[in-house]
C-alpha cells in the first residue's frame, strides 16, 4: 500500500484529528531560474553596482549618441572670431565652455570619450583573449609549457609597467588609437593569464574532466568547451576591472604626451592640452579628468558587484 | 629557514638572467637598432667605427649579449646622450630624491592604512566604516595625476598654503632650519598624493584581513580567557592580520626605481621618475635602458624580500 492510499484512507475517516497535508502549492514553489538569471538577480540587489551600471550606460550614451543628439558634434571647429568666444565659461550653447581656440569643450569631451572608452574596451578584449589562451595552455598542460609561460609572465611583471609603456610608446607608437590599443593589450594580459592558469589547475582535477576524457574528448576541445566555461566567473570580473585599468593607463600615457596624439583626442589628451592653461581655466583640465574618474569609478563598482554576484560562497541575502 | 632563503634566492637568478636577455633584445628591437641606442647622434664617422669595434657590434648576437651582460654587471650602462656622463652617475644623482619621497610616502601610507583598516574592521557596517571605505574606493578610482593636479590647484593656486613644485624655493639662501622647513613644505604635497594612492588600496586589504582574523576561533578563546580589548586587538589580531599587508607593502616598495614617475612628473620632483620622462623626450636610450634594468632588479629583489619576510612572520610558510 503506497502513501497516497494511506492518506486517502485517513481523509475519509470523519472524526479523527488529522495533520494538514502540506502541499507544494503554486505560491510556494520557487521559480526555476537559470544560472545567468540567478547571477543577474544577485547583481541587481547590490545598489552600488546598479549605480555603477546606470553610470556606465549614461556615459556610453553620452559619448556615442551625444554628438548626434545634442548637436555638439564637431570637436575641431575652431571659433577665434572674438575674444569672448575663446575660453568662454558655461552657457546654454556651450555647456562646458570653450577652450583657447574656441572649440566647444563638451564636443571635445564626447569625442575624447569615444576614443578613451573604445581604447579601454578593445585593449581589454585583446588582453583577455591573450591571457585566457596563455593561462589555459599553461594550466592545462602543466610541466614545461607551464614553466616557460609563467617565466615569460614574470619577466613582464618585473619591470614597472609605466616605465615600460613609456619607452615603448615613445619608440613604437604613432599616436593613433590602434597602436595604443595593441601596446596596452600586449602588456595587460598577465593578471588574466595567472588567474586562468590557477583556475585550470584546480578544475583539471575534477571528475567531469575525467569523464569527458573517457568518452574521448580531445585536448583543445576539453580546454575551451569543457573547462573554460566553469572558469568564466573570475575572468569576467577581471575583464571589467581591466577596462578601468586600461583607461587609466591610456590617460596617463596621453597626459605625458606619449599616448594618443592630436588630431585624435582622448580624455588624457584633453588633460594634457588643458594643462598649459591650468592657471587661466582649470576646468579644461578637470572636466576630462573627472570623466576619467567617473568612468573608472562606475567600472570598479560594476566589477565588484559582479564579483559578489558570481561568488558561489556568498549566502543569499 | 636558511634553506628557504637560499631556495628563493636561487629561483630569482634565472629570472634576472631572463630579464637581462629581454632587455638586450629590446635594445636591438628599438627603431634604429643598437646604433641609435648606444651611439650618440652627434658622433663622427670615425667615432662610430671606433664605437662599433668597442661595443662589438660586428660580432654575432650571443657574443654581443655576453659582452653587454659583463658591462651591465659592472655598472657600465654607457654614457648619456644628453650630458655624456656615465649613466650610473646620472641616475645616482637623482636617486636620493626619489628614495626620500617614496620612503616617507610609504611609511605614512602604511601607518594610516593600518589605522583605517583596523578601525573599519572593528566597526564593520557602521557609518564610519561606510565613509572610510567609500573614500578609499574613490581613492582607487582616481588617477594619480588628476589627484595631484587637484591638490596643486586647491592647496597651491587657490589657498597658497603650499608650493606646487620642486624641492626648494629658488633664489633664496635660507638658514639651515628655514631651508629644512622649506624643503618639508615642498615635500608634503607630492608625498601626500603618493601616500593617498597607496592608502586607498592597502586600507581595504587591511580591513578584509582584519575581519578574517577577528572571526577566527582563537580570538574567541582569548576573549573567553579574559584578555582585555586593547591587548586582544594589538597583540592577537593585529599581529596576524598585518602579515599579508606587509608583504604587499614590500612588493609595492619594489617599484621605488621609477614607480613614482607620475607624481614626480606632476610636481616636478627631481627624482628618477621625472628623469625617466625627461630623458624619454630626448630619446636618451642608454639612461632609459639602464633605468629599466635597475628598476627590474629592484622589483625582483623586493619580491624576494617580501617572500622572506612572509616566511619570517608566518611560520606555516616555512614548513610547507
Amino acid at each position: 500500500m503506497d502513501i497516497s492510499e494511506d492518506i486517502n484512507a485517513r481523509q475519509v475517516t470523519p472524526n479523527e484529528e488529522i495533520e494538514p497535508f502540506l502541499e507544494l502549492t503554486p505560491e510556494l514553489a520557487q521559480k526555476r531560474r537559470s544560472q545567468t538569471r540567478i547571477i543577474f538577480d544577485r547583481f541587481v540587489r547590490n545598489k552600488a553596482a546598479i549605480v555603477g551600471a546606470i553610470g556606465l550606460i549614461f556615459l556610453f550614451t553620452m559619448c556615442f549618441l551625444g554628438p548626434t543628439l545634442t548637436g555638439h558634434n564637431d570637436p575641431n571647429q575652431q571659433n577665434v572670431s572674438s575674444v569672448s568666444a575663446t575660453l568662454a565659461s558655461a552657457s546654454w550653447q556651450h555647456p562646458f565652455g570653450t577652450d583657447n581656440v574656441g572649440r566647444d569643450v563638451l564636443a571635445r569631451v564626447m569625442a575624447g570619450g569615444q576614443v578613451s572608452l573604445l581604447v579601454g574596451l578593445t585593449s581589454m578584449l585583446m588582453a583577455i583573449i591573450l591571457g585566457v589562451g596563455i593561462g589555459a595552455f599553461a594550466g592545462y598542460y602543466g610541466g614545461i609549457i607551464d614553466n616557460v609561460l609563467m617565466r615569460f609572465t614574470d619577466i613582464i611583471l618585473s619591470v614597472p609597467i609605466y616605465l615600460l609603456l613609456f619607452v615603448l610608446s615613445a619608440s613604437f607608437t604613432d599616436g593613433t588609437p590602434k597602436s595604443i590599443i595593441i601596446l596596452i593589450a600586449v602588456f595587460g594580459w598577465t593578471y588574466a593569464a595567472r588567474l586562468v592558469r590557477s583556475e585550470f589547475l584546480t578544475l583539471k582535477e575534477r571528475e567531469f574532466v575525467l569523464a569527458a576524457r573517457t568518452i574521448g574528448v580531445k585536448n583543445f576541445r576539453m580546454m575551451f568547451r569543457h573547462i573554460l566555461p566553469n572558469a568564466l566567473g573570475p575572468i569576467i570580473v577581471n575583464a571589467t576591472l581591466l577596462v578601468s585599468n586600461n583607461i587609466i593607463l591610456e590617460s596617463v600615457l596621453s597626459y605625458f604626451g606619449f599616448g594618443i596624439k592630436p588630431p585624435d583626442s582622448s580624455w588624457g589628451n584633453l588633460v594634457y592640452d588643458g594643462q598649459g592653461l591650468f592657471d587661466v581655466d582649470p576646468k579644461l583640465v578637470f572636466i576630462p579628468g573627472l570623466m576619467i574618474f567617473f568612468t573608472v569609478l562606475c567600472l570598479n563598482l560594476v566589477g565588484d558587484g559582479l564579483r559578489d554576484a558570481l561568488d558561489p560562497y556568498m549566502t543569499e541575502r | 629557514m636558511g634553506r628557504y632563503i637560499i631556495r628563493r634566492f636561487l629561483q630569482a637568478i634565472p629570472l634576472l638572467l631572463l630579464i637581462s636577455i629581454a632587455m638586450f633584445l629590446l635594445l636591438h628591437a628599438l627603431p634604429g637598432g643598437p646604433e641609435a641606442v648606444l651611439f650618440n647622434p652627434h658622433l663622427s664617422a670615425a667615432g662610430r667605427a671606433a664605437l662599433r669595434a668597442r661595443f662589438g657590434l660586428d660580432d654575432s648576437v650571443p657574443i654581443q649579449y655576453i659582452k653587454w651582460l659583463g658591462r651591465s654587471l659592472t655598472g657600465d650602462f654607457g654614457f648619456s646622450f644628453a650630458t655624456n656622463e656615465p649613466v650610473m652617475t646620472v641616475i645616482g644623482r637623482r636617486f636620493p630624491a626619489t628614495l626620500e619621497l617614496f620612503s616617507v610616502a610609504l611609511v605614512v601610507a602604511l601607518v594610516l592604512a593600518i589605522v583605517i583598516g583596523v578601525v573599519s574592521a572593528l566597526r564593520q557596517s557602521s557609518a564610519t566604516d561606510y565613509v572610510l571605505m567609500t573614500l578609499s574606493y574613490f581613492g582607487i578610482s582616481m588617477p594619480i595625476f588628476l589627484f595631484g593636479l587637484f591638490a596643486q590647484d586647491i592647496f597651491g593656486v587657490q589657498l597658497h598654503w603650499l608650493p606646487v613644485s620642486g624641492t626648494q624655493t629658488l633664489g633664496y639662501q635660507l638658514a639651515p632650519i628655514d631651508a629644512f622647513v622649506d624643503h618639508l613644505e615642498h615635500l608634503i604635497m607630492p608625498m601626500s598624493v603618493l601616500a593617498i594612492s597607496y592608502i586607498a588600496g592597502w586600507s581595504r586589504y587591511m580591513r578584509s584581513s582584519m575581519i578574517e582574523v577577528v572571526h577566527q576561533d582563537y580570538m574567541r578563546t582569548a576573549r573567553a580567557k579574559g584578555v582585555s580589548s586593547t591587548s586582544l586587538i594589538f597583540r592577537h589580531a593585529l599581529r596576524n592580520a598585518v602579515i599579508p599587508l606587509i608583504t604587499v607593502v614590500a612588493i609595492d616598495f619594489g617599484a621605488v626605481a621609477g614607480g613614482a614617475a607620475i607624481t614626480e612628473g606632476v610636481f616636478a620632483w627631481p627624482g628618477m621618475g621625472s628623469l625617466f620622462i625627461d630623458e624619454l623626450t630626448r630619446r636618451d636610450y642608454p639612461v632609459l635602458l639602464g633605468m629599466l634594468i635597475i628598476s627590474a632588479v629592484f622589483v625582483i629583489f623586493f619580491n624576494l624580500l617580501a617572500d622572506i619576510l612572509y616566511a619570517v612572520m608566518d611560520p606555516r610558510i616555512r614548513y610547507s
